[in-house]
């Protein structure tokens, strides 16, 4: 302890590091203070939805309950889904900034309403937003090299070294103390604001650690990069200049060459073509007859199949008929889109294995909810409440019940977590 | 060769890779005695410092200090020796007092406040420079902090790499005033140098090395009194201080 403290106040007497500490707290507390009104805007939202829903519902129904018209109950209400922020979004804000986390959605043609929000802002999606997982894993690498690159070499270019190694506990244990002290604080430099608002956002403690944990892992792995640099035994400038370019390639230029190669291993279709495909294929239902389009609905769903045959007169279960018969054409068009995300979701994760740095950013947003599987997890209840909503207003398209005022309280809605 | 001289070493060849380095060197330093040794660049002076502290290891022949083969056991062989560079370089951003304070505490020493201020004097540092950061202190003034190390840790061995190198007369003189008192403590100094002068002003011995090995070995006091002109004549070592 009397050697630590010793060698702690040797590093607070050098101005730099201290700035470089101060830095790095500052930089963690910005980011986490950022992340976190980033997520009270989305809970707040969130929490806005039931007053706006109300309101919009009311006007609806005003109009609907003059035409007892089930069609366009179903055509003219939309129904909020929404996928709240976990406890620790706010750590690693991940595909929350891309993809929507609230969608109205109505009881038609799903598909063309989940991909048409599907265009990523390409400014955001490329680097990401300032948040904790953006410090941790592209600027924290820099003040590890800040504070290691000249850890031996500085003493050797002092004329220390040799003095150093002379004391009978100079040499190793020496650089190991002085590694673990700059280790210690560069991680207390992160982990204290960190547990500070991990606190504050009620975060479980297993989450917290594990964090933590993440945190001081990619810490040690650029120390590691640092030590297995200074064996070179070059000045601290070379040292510099040699850690510097192995973050660029690292944490830059390799991770952007992995990801246009996995982009290239394994094409699949944009989101928006299946919007696209689901709009032609209910643009056409327009012109084919209503019939064919009726056959196939209920090839598909028997269960309404009793209905009443269509008259010459414009009938919404055809209107949703069709829309349905859209998200079953594009269907096979969505697994496999589903699945190429994923497939490039595992090759980038199994990429995390070599390279630290996507590693640390795709178990961060794991950690926080807040990665594809996330994302895919908030369109598969969305899927399932459609499909409850569907059912809903088909009871009544199909059997022609009038659709009054108070069958609105009656619709489906989405289950999930307000606050 | 008396078996409890706290520096000895004998018949030793040391060497990096194909180059012989030491060959055949043999030298003992009794405790309370300053062994001075002198020797044109290449000779081995500085490669007979790194044996003694155990960054190099023999080839064959025999190393000790106090008995420890320090190749086999550098810590132990560190735990008894003090060692000051040619450039004595401290910590700037810290005091005389705290520079002292640290590198004792990494020798594994905790002295009292007292007892490092003490010393700091003894070493002859003014009290003014104990608290103040080493950034403006002369080569002379860091060679006072770090005596002042060699005093605390009471170590039996002090090794020197060309201390006077550097220095003016008067720090010169007042630099062996100081290690005159640390052979009075019964230390066994062995001191690098190529300066003749300083040298003989101060050492109980000088060993001339040359080609990895001892080639005259004189004695400062009886019939091997040592003459600084005769012993220039024979070497060529130091013409233009002598000149002056």
């Amino acid at each position: 302890m009397i050697l630590l403290a010793h060698e702690l106040r040797l590093l607070l007497r050098q101005r730099l590091s201290v700035m470089a500490l101060a830095l790095l707290a500052t930089l963690s507390a910005a980011s986490l203070i950022l992340g976190m009104s980033e997520v009270q805007r989305q809970r707040d939202a969130i929490a806005a939805i039931p007053a706006a829903q109300a309101e919009d519902i009311a006007a609806v129904a005003d109009y609907v309950d003059r035409t007892k018209d089930a069609g366009s109950a179903a055509y003219y209400s939309f129904h909020p889904t929404w996928d709240a922020p976990s406890a620790l979004a706010f750590a690693a804000l991940g595909m929350r900034d891309v993809s929507p986390y609230i969608l109205r959605v109505r009881a038609l043609g799903l598909e063309a309403q989940i991909y048409d929000g599907d265009t990523f802002n390409p400014e955001l999606a490329l680097p990401g937003r300032f948040d904790f997982a953006f410090v941790l894993v592209f600027l924290a690498p820099l003040f590890v090299i800040a504070l290691f690159h000249d850890l031996v070499s500085g003493e050797r270019e002092a004329g220390r070294q040799r003095t150093l190694d002379a004391l009978p506990r100079g040499g190793r244990s020496l650089w190991r103390r002085r590694s673990a002290l700059r280790l210690s604080l560069l991680w207390a430099a992160l982990a204290l604001p960190f547990m500070l608002a991990a606190a504050w956002e009620q975060v479980a403690v297993g989450a917290i650690l594990a964090v933590l944990a993440v945190a001081m892992a990619y810490l040690l792995f650029w120390a590691g990069v640092a030590a297995l640099v200074s064996r070179l035994r070059c000045s601290s400038v070379t040292n510099a200049a040699v850690l510097a370019s192995a973050w660029l390639l690292l944490v830059l230029i390799v991770p952007t060459l992995a990801n246009v190669a996995i982009n290239a291993a394994l094409p699949i279709d944009q989101g928006a073509e299946i919007a696209l495909a689901h709009r032609e294929e209910v643009n056409r239902a327009w012109d084919i007859p209503r019939e064919d389009t009726m056959r196939r609905f209920y090839a598909r769903h028997p269960e309404w199949s009793p209905s009443a045959p269509l008259g010459p007169e414009f009938h919404y279960k055809w209107y949703l008929a069709f829309h349905q018969n859209g998200d079953e054409s594009v269907a096979g068009r969505v697994r496999a889109y589903r699945a190429g995300l994923e497939a490039r979701d595992a090759a980038a994760r199994a990429t995390g294995w070599i390279l630290p740095s996507v590693g640390v950013q795709a178990l961060l947003m794991r950690l926080a909810q807040t990665d594809l599987a996330a994302q895919l997890r908030y369109q598969d209840r969305i899927r399932s409440f459609h499909r409850r909503l569907r059912t809903f207003y088909y009871g009544y398209l199909f059997t022609d019940r009038p659709f009054d005022r108070t069958d609105f309280d009656r619709a489906p809605r989405f289950g999930g977590d307000i606050s | 060769m008396p078996t409890t001289d706290p520096i000895l070493i004998s018949d030793l060849t040391l060497g990096y890779g194909t180059h012989t380095v030491l060959d055949g060197l043999s030298l003992a330093v009794p405790a309370g005695s300053i062994t001075a040794l002198l020797g044109g660049n290449g000779a081995g002076k500085s490669t007979t410092l790194s044996a003694l502290l155990g960054f190099a290891r023999a080839r064959t022949g025999t190393i000790t200090v106090c008995g420890i083969d320090p190749a086999a056991d550098p810590d132990e062989a560190r735990r008894l020796i003090a060692y000051l560079p040619e450039n004595v370089a401290l910590y700037d951003h810290l005091s005389a007092f705290e520079n002292a304070d640290y590198l004792l505490a990494l020798s594994g020493e905790r002295p009292k406040r007292g007892t490092i201020e003490d010393a700091l004097s003894a070493a002859g540092l003014q009290d003014r420079a104990w608290h103040r950061r080493l950034g403006g202190f002369s080569k002379g003034m860091r060679q006072k902090v770090a005596i002042a190390v060699a005093l605390l840790r009471q170590v039996p061995v002090l090794l020197l790499d060309e201390p006077t190198s550097g220095l003016d007369p008067r720090a010169t003189a007042d630099f062996n005033a100081l290690l005159a008192e640390v052979r009075a403590r019964g230390t066994a100094v062995l001191m690098v140098t190529h300066d003749l002068l300083s040298a003989a002003d101060i050492a109980d011995r000088i060993a001339f090395l040359e080609a990895g090995r001892v080639e005259h070995e004189v004695a400062a006091s009886g019939e091997e009194r040592f003459d600084v002109r005769k012993l220039h004549a024979r070497f060529q070592l130091g013409a233009g201080r002598l000149a002056a």
